[in-house]
């Protein structure tokens, strides 16, 4: 991370936004119940205490994705990351969390930090993590075992690196979508937000 | 920060409950601003409207306004509670179409059966009871809730019994029955495995956490009172997913070399079909230990023992011979205060439900009546039309009944005239 703790760079900025993706997955693993919450264990971060996988191969997964994505981040080739959560037996999509990320590219050029302290980054970042917590208040309660998976939106002409396939956006027919807060680090911008299967009640 | 859309659902989150099939976000907004105005009259308004609609509908299907009435209250008033009526709304569709039979196995009827099971104290008499009237016996969610119940607490052995009557019985969908009935035994056989690693772990203790998301065990028989401890045997469950239930179990490793009397499990060793005895007629009251019928207590006198031994009963308090002294601007008020808010509407009170009173009792005692009516044995018989006056969740009156049935031959009326002018119109202009 950057020495100074007035300004960001674009590098520590990717590295500030992969950190969240980390958390944020990790937390919405734990509150859905993808994994069983003993697999889980409490670490504080953000002034917030966070639940963190201990599962082996998950971490190993997400720790490859996030170091994946911190280089598309810098690079700024990256426009969503996109978490879904489909049903086990039935592979219907029952949740889709979407992270629309907006890179300002024009930090890649000059290399001066911008003017944005850590500490207020890092609040935003908590107001969001706290935001998909409480999400579990208009959620539908998922009834069956379900299994979750990363996309990631690049621009067009990247390469897919190995163990990256193609695939496709696993939309909701009828959705019910939510817009969460969002954050910026004046260089990457993350707005999120949760789709999930429309109730029969309307 | 704010420009996430609409954050007032995070602001209020503690006053929403979480529903099984999520809740419209939109209809969330809508109730919550309507909320913050004061409860609305909006609210009223539409509720007065299902509430006439349940009156005056005449059309094949009475339970359709009955299931679009209770999923509005559910999404219109977030927070539950008293104020939505939602466990007398549910109480009142379940008597009244107990009867019907062509409604007994309509996935709609059965779902509110299954709501109303679980907002009463003891659901798995509702669903013994359904079962006997042959309530959603072929329906996979009867099973899957009364599953579910045992699961919670901690019956695996008669949870995974009513999944096998289930199938016996063909419950539909059959696939959702096997899904949940897989998913019972992977929880069963993986909280097995726990207990077995949590013997071989039992000496470094265990830090106790409070589970976010966990179900409590409620305390007290009738009054569900949550504990203090919100760990370790406290927790009855966790809702999720994949989440099996043994994660408390493993909390207290001091607690773990007590062997505890399970009666449920005792029980369950002996004659395999203990849950399936018929219900015709209602249970006795319980006979109930060590409980008093409250009494007043001031007018009570204790015997009294003089120098003599024998008992002697106090002296009945004089009466005293001074006046008291009153001031003089102490004057009681004239006129009790209005509580009666003039948009709500309701013609008379509610009366207070007997505390011994459960609403399966209630059911039950509806049922009674009905078959005493039939074979004419009924001594009261109401000469008006009491159904309507009292079938929803407040009471209308005769007056109310008859400006709603003027109302809609007015509103037939003036479009038979408009439609006799349209068709006036289109002869002059041929």
């Amino acid at each position: 991370m950057t020495s100074t703790l007035k300004g960001i760079t674009i590098k520590g900025s990717a590295e500030l936004v992969a950190e969240f993706f980390s958390f944020g997955i990790n937390s919405i693993l734990y509150q859905r119940g993808i994994y069983p919450p003993e697999t889980f264990t409490r670490v504080t971060n953000y002034g917030m205490s966070l639940q963190l996988t201990t599962d082996t191969k998950l971490k190993t997964y997400l720790t490859d994705v996030v170091a994946q994505l911190k280089d598309w981040l810098f690079e700024c080739t990256v426009q969503k990351l996109v978490l879904v959560i489909t049903c086990l037996e039935t592979n219907e999509v029952l949740e889709r969390w979407q992270f629309d990320i907006e890179c300002d590219k024009s930090a890649k050029e000059t290399s001066a930090p911008r003017e944005k302290s850590i500490k207020a980054i890092q609040d935003e970042i908590r107001s969001v993590i706290r935001q998909i917590t409480a999400t579990v208040t208009f959620l539908p309660l998922l009834e069956t075992p379900c299994a979750f998976d990363l996309l990631v939106y690049t621009d067009k002409d990247l390469a897919v690196p190995d163990k990256w396939e193609e695939s496709g956006p696993q939309i909701i027919a009828q959705s019910e979508e939510v817009r969460l807060r969002s954050f910026t680090t004046s260089i990457h911008k993350v707005n999120s937000m949760v789709a999930y299967k429309k109730t029969d009640s309307a | 920060m704010a420009e996430g859309g609409d954050v007032e659902w995070e602001l209020s989150k503690e006053n929403i409950q979480p529903l099984r099939r999520g809740r419209d976000i939109s209809a969330l907004h809508q109730a919550l601003s309507l909320q913050q105005d004061g409860f609305s009259s909006t609210i009223n308004q539409q509720r007065q409207a299902f509430e006439s609609e349940l009156r005056m509908y005449d059309g094949d299907d009475p339970l359709d306004v009955w299931d679009r009435y209770i999923k509005w209250t559910e999404q219109t008033i977030p927070q539950g509670g008293k104020e939505s009526n939602l466990s007398t709304l549910l109480e009142q569709v379940v008597t009244r179409f107990t009867d019907e039979k062509k409604y007994h196995n309509d996935p709609r009827y059965v779902d509110l059966c299954i709501k109303f099971a679980e907002n009463c104290p003891e659901p798995l008499d509702i669903y013994r009871y359904m079962q006997a009237q042959g309530i959603g016996v072929t329906q996979a969610s009867l099973y899957i809730a009364w599953s579910e119940e045992y699961e919670n607490q901690g019956n695996c052995r008669k949870a995974d019994l009513v999944y096998q009557e289930g199938f016996k019985k063909c419950a539909e969908p059959h696939d959702k029955l096997l899904q949940f009935h897989k998913a019972l035994q992977a929880r069963v056989s993986r909280q097995v495995m726990m207990d077995v690693e949590e013997d071989d772990s039992d000496d470094e203790p265990k830090q106790k956490e409070r589970i976010s998301l966990a179900d409590l065990r409620h305390r007290g028989k009738k009054k569900a009172i949550a504990p203090i401890i919100r760990t370790g045997p406290a927790i009855r469950s966790i809702s999720g997913g994949l989440q099996p239930r043994s994660a408390p179990v493993l909390g207290n490793a001091t607690n773990s070399r007590l062997v505890v009397f399970d009666e449920n499990k005792a029980e369950s060793a002996g004659p395999s079909e203990p849950i399936f005895e018929s219900w015709s007629a209602p249970p006795t009251a319980r006979a109930k230990e060590n409980e008093r019928r409250p009494e007043k207590w001031c007018d009570v006198k204790m015997p009294q023992k003089s120098k003599f031994g024998h008992t002697v009963m106090a002296p009945p308090p004089v009466k005293p011979t001074f006046q008291p002294f009153v001031e003089e601007s102490d004057q009681p008020p004239t006129m009790t205060p209005c509580k009666i808010n003039p948009a709500v509407n309701t013609v008379l009170s509610t009366r207070k439900l007997c505390r011994e009173e459960t609403p399966l009792k209630r059911l039950q005692e509806h049922n009674q009546q009905q078959k005493e009516a039939e074979s004419g044995k009924l001594q009261e018989q109401s000469m008006y039309c009491k159904e309507l006056l009292l079938s929803g969740a407040t009471e209308f009156c005769f007056e109310e009944l008859r400006a709603e049935r003027f109302f809609k031959r007015m509103a037939q009326e003036s479009q038979e005239v408009r439609g006799h002018e349209g068709q006036a119109s289109t002869s002059d202009a041929n």
